[in-house]
């Protein structure tokens, strides 16, 4: 308790709220560029940190944290580039709205689920941290290959109207997945002899070509203008109403999140998918999704933030970061003589909240800065698309060369925009794409990880709980339709 | 010149050196990024450039065994290594509650059965590490579980998935700290001053030793006065206290820094040992 109070009195210490403020600043903005994600800043800022002293190093690292994964949602909403891959899910919903003229809907929309999603993660984190680090034990390959599968069993429904088109845009997203040197035997697939496809090929190149660089091809392709879209509608910032109808979203997304991002080998962009996935499932408005549903902006939104802090409680509880971006946030507690792990929250508690409250104080900073803003923003989507797209064309360049310094991840990009405007032209949704290239390869690699570790026996996966459950969920959700439509059938042939 | 991706370990080692290194040689450096490929594209980059010695390569083992696999990247007979940055020796680790307490136990059980080594993926650094071991200390060809890093290698270990471990010490540090994983030996020449009671693999009669190393090395045909100025440099670059502070905080040898000849026996010995073990495991064309 001792502890805990003198963790939330950084939050009047000037100097660590003006660090909190700046990163959250840096991070919005950083986030919102597509190619500068917030581990690459993080990772440039790191040797900054040093001589700050451990409290605002590590308030200001995860402050733009925090601040990254939604400035990510900013450019996926009003011009479909998602600025982090994270943002993927949340350009699917909040792009189309933009194009309704709904525009700053969207954006206030994301930082309102954003902030509550990150605010819950973060209680979450002060609450079970080292309960919920114990539970990244039990979940093992197998663990993670029926997470997968249920994360995929839901490929069919998700995206356009049509399920055959989804499976087939599904089966393209896992055949990408599968490009690049192979875990299990050393080998490279598809690679072709093509050294930038040996590592497989990047989320980041694809999500951008097929949303920002293939839009822009549709855009270009379409005779006529965009339908003027009135200003006061584009401004208009989400009320209560509006709040009301995504409660259940946002509190869909956060516990997602929070507990998908608390497992290391999941991070943000699986979460936001299979928060928009969770989402569309018990939504009362099933209809509008695809269209610009605001609910489908909430939930995804709300997953990628609590995400953040899930994520937190490997890195802090167990030494283990579960993304590139915690990597470098534990690199930078190691570098200020913090050795995470168990103990850190008996021997450090008083570092510890100071982390969490700045966490806090972030969520907040972005919430108001988002609200703010969200109606200057959304005049960007009121921009004519001849001067929108060349500049948003040069983003995708540049996004899709940045994060490896790479021409062929430009290529990749390239190409991927191409599928995206033929997936336009022809009535696919992006979204089982990026379902499958997400899920893909871990749905193969931890199969065969379990089929090592079980002695190549399937019968191995009988002796796991936790897999058998989430095999049983999987299986409910695949066949509730199916039973529900034969048990109606049934009752009306009684009547 | 680095094969990792801003922000990875071999990039912040490079980066860590640079911050004295501009000083010492009285010039700027950058740092280029070329990830692809496990170390491929780095080394054609290299091969790309001038041998002046104004690139300068930080290489892994890694890159040996892409070498390997890739003869018409530049071999290790077309550099010239120029001194060690980093040596992280490996420790074998069990679980807690493993049946197998004592090292005597391990290398029992894994002559009677195959064990499961978690490890990094198959023709990898790890793999041929672990080979090596089983192979001097006669056990069965053990079964690599490959896993993406370090991280999921401990969670497995102590979640009960595989049996052993072969890990740096700061990749399990807070799992050592909390006793939930036990060090059962070093796979380095001498004990670990952090672990003194833990005996070395070479005390127990096993001609194996593992380790993370890293160095630096420039192409075949730089000047020599050149290569000696770098390796004075380099080597009065890491000496400064903020690089032993970087290699102290992230648990690695304070011995690490090392000249071109050890470095250069280090990588030689390293490039045989992979060569057999690739062959041996029937991954080499």
């Amino acid at each position: 308790m001792e502890g805990f109070l003198g963790g939330l009195a950084v939050l009047v210490d000037p100097y660590v709220m003006l660090m909190v403020l700046l990163g959250t600043v840096l991070g919005i903005f950083v986030g919102a560029l597509p190619g500068i994600s917030g581990s690459t800043t993080i990772a440039l800022m790191l040797p900054m940190t040093i001589a700050m002293g451990p409290v605002p190093a590590i308030c200001f690292l995860g402050a733009i944290y925090c601040a990254a994964n939604f400035g990510g949602s900013i450019t996926a909403i009003l011009v479909n580039a998602p600025g982090d891959p994270s943002a993927s899910a949340t350009a699917l919903e909040g792009f189309k709205m933009a194009e309704k003229g709904q525009a700053g809907l969207a954006l206030g929309m994301s930082a309102v689920a954003s902030a509550i999603g990150g605010i819950f993660s973060v209680v979450v984190l002060i609450v079970a941290a080292p309960l919920l680090a114990q539970s990244a034990y039990s979940f093992g390959p197998p663990e993670y290959f029926a997470l997968a599968l249920f994360g995929l069993s839901m490929c069919a429904a998700i995206g356009g109207d049509s399920a055959v088109k989804n499976l087939i845009a599904a089966a393209l997203g896992l055949l990408i997945a599968t490009v690049g040197m192979d875990l299990t035997t050393g080998v490279e697939r598809y690679a072709f002899g093509v050294m930038e496809l040996s590592d497989g090929i990047g989320f980041v190149p694809v999500l951008i070509g097929l949303f920002a660089f293939g839009e822009m091809l549709d855009q270009a392709a379409r005779r006529y203008g965009k339908p003027t879209i009135a200003f006061t509608d584009a401004a208009r910032v989400p009320g209560w109403a509006e709040m009301r109808k995504c409660a259940r979203s946002i509190w869909i997304g956060s516990g997602i999140g929070t507990f998908i991002g608390a497992l290391p080998a999941l991070g943000a962009t699986t979460a936001a998918l299979i928060g928009y996935n969770e989402t569309r499932r018990w939504s009362k408005h099933k209809h509008e999704f695809g269209h610009g549903s605001i609910e489908g902006v909430a939930g995804p939104e709300a997953a990628n933030n609590a995400a953040v802090g899930g994520s937190m409680v490997p890195t802090l509880a167990l030494g283990i970061p579960g993304s590139a971006t915690t990597a470098i946030i534990l690199a930078g507690l190691i570098v200020q003589g913090v050795r995470p792990g168990p103990h850190l929250f008996n021997e450090q508690p008083t570092l510890l909240y100071a982390v969490f409250a700045s966490m806090l104080a972030a969520n907040l900073f972005y919430l108001a800065m988002g609200l703010y803003m969200a109606r200057f923003f959304a005049r960007i989507s009121l921009i004519p698309s001849a001067f929108l797209w060349p500049a948003v064309f040069v983003l995708c360049v540049v996004g899709a060369y940045g994060p490896n310094q790479s021409m062929g991840d430009v290529y990749v990009m390239l190409a991927a925009g191409v599928v995206g405007f033929l997936f336009r032209r022809a009535g696919f949704s992006p979204a089982p794409l990026i379902m499958g290239l997400v899920l893909g390869g871990m749905v193969e690699e931890t199969l065969k990880q379990s089929l090592i570790i079980f002695g190549d026996d399937l019968s191995g996966f009988l002796g796991r709980p936790i897999a058998l459950l989430l095999f049983a969920v999987t299986a409910a959700g695949l066949l509730w339709p199916v039973a529900s439509r034969l048990l109606r059938f049934a009752r009306a042939a009684r009547a | 010149m680095t094969h990792a991706g801003v922000g990875g370990g071999t990039d912040i080692t490079a980066r860590m050196m640079m911050v004295s290194a501009p000083a010492e040689f009285g010039q700027e450096f950058t740092v280029v990024n070329r990830t692809a490929g496990s170390g491929a594209q780095a080394l054609q980059y290299l091969a790309s450039r001038p041998a002046d010695g104004h690139t300068i390569i930080l290489m892994t083992q890694t890159h040996l065994l892409t070498m390997l696999r890739n003869r018409n990247l530049p071999q290790l007979s077309d550099l010239i290594p120029l001194a060690r940055a980093t040596e992280d020796p490996q420790m074998i680790l069990v679980r807690r509650d493993s049946p197998l307490r004592t090292p005597e136990e391990l290398l029992a059980a894994g002559r009677a059965r195959s064990l499961r080594f978690g490890g990094t993926h198959v023709g990898g650094v790890d793999h041929v590490a672990i080979f090596a071991f089983g192979r001097a200390a006669q056990l069965q060809q053990p079964t690599l579980v490959p896993f993406r890093g370090g991280g999921d290698i401990v969670i497995n270990l102590v979640g009960g998935n595989i049996d052993v471990g072969l890990l740096n010490p700061a990749e399990a540090e807070s799992q050592l700290r909390a006793g939930e994983v036990r060090p059962l030996m070093v796979m380095s020449e001498q004990r670990l001053s952090g672990f003194p009671n833990v005996p070395t693999g070479k005390e127990l009669g096993i001609n194996a030793t593992a380790a993370t190393v890293r160095g630096y090395a420039v192409l075949r045909g730089t000047p020599e006065d050149r290569v000696a100025r770098l390796e004075q440099g380099l080597i009065r670059a890491m000496s400064g206290p903020i690089y032993r502070g970087y290699l102290e905080n992230t648990g690695q040898s304070l011995d690490s820094v090392a000249g071109r000849e050890v470095w250069g026996r280090q990588l030689t010995g390293f490039y045989e040992e992979g060569r057999e073990a690739l062959t041996a495991l029937g991954l080499l064309r």
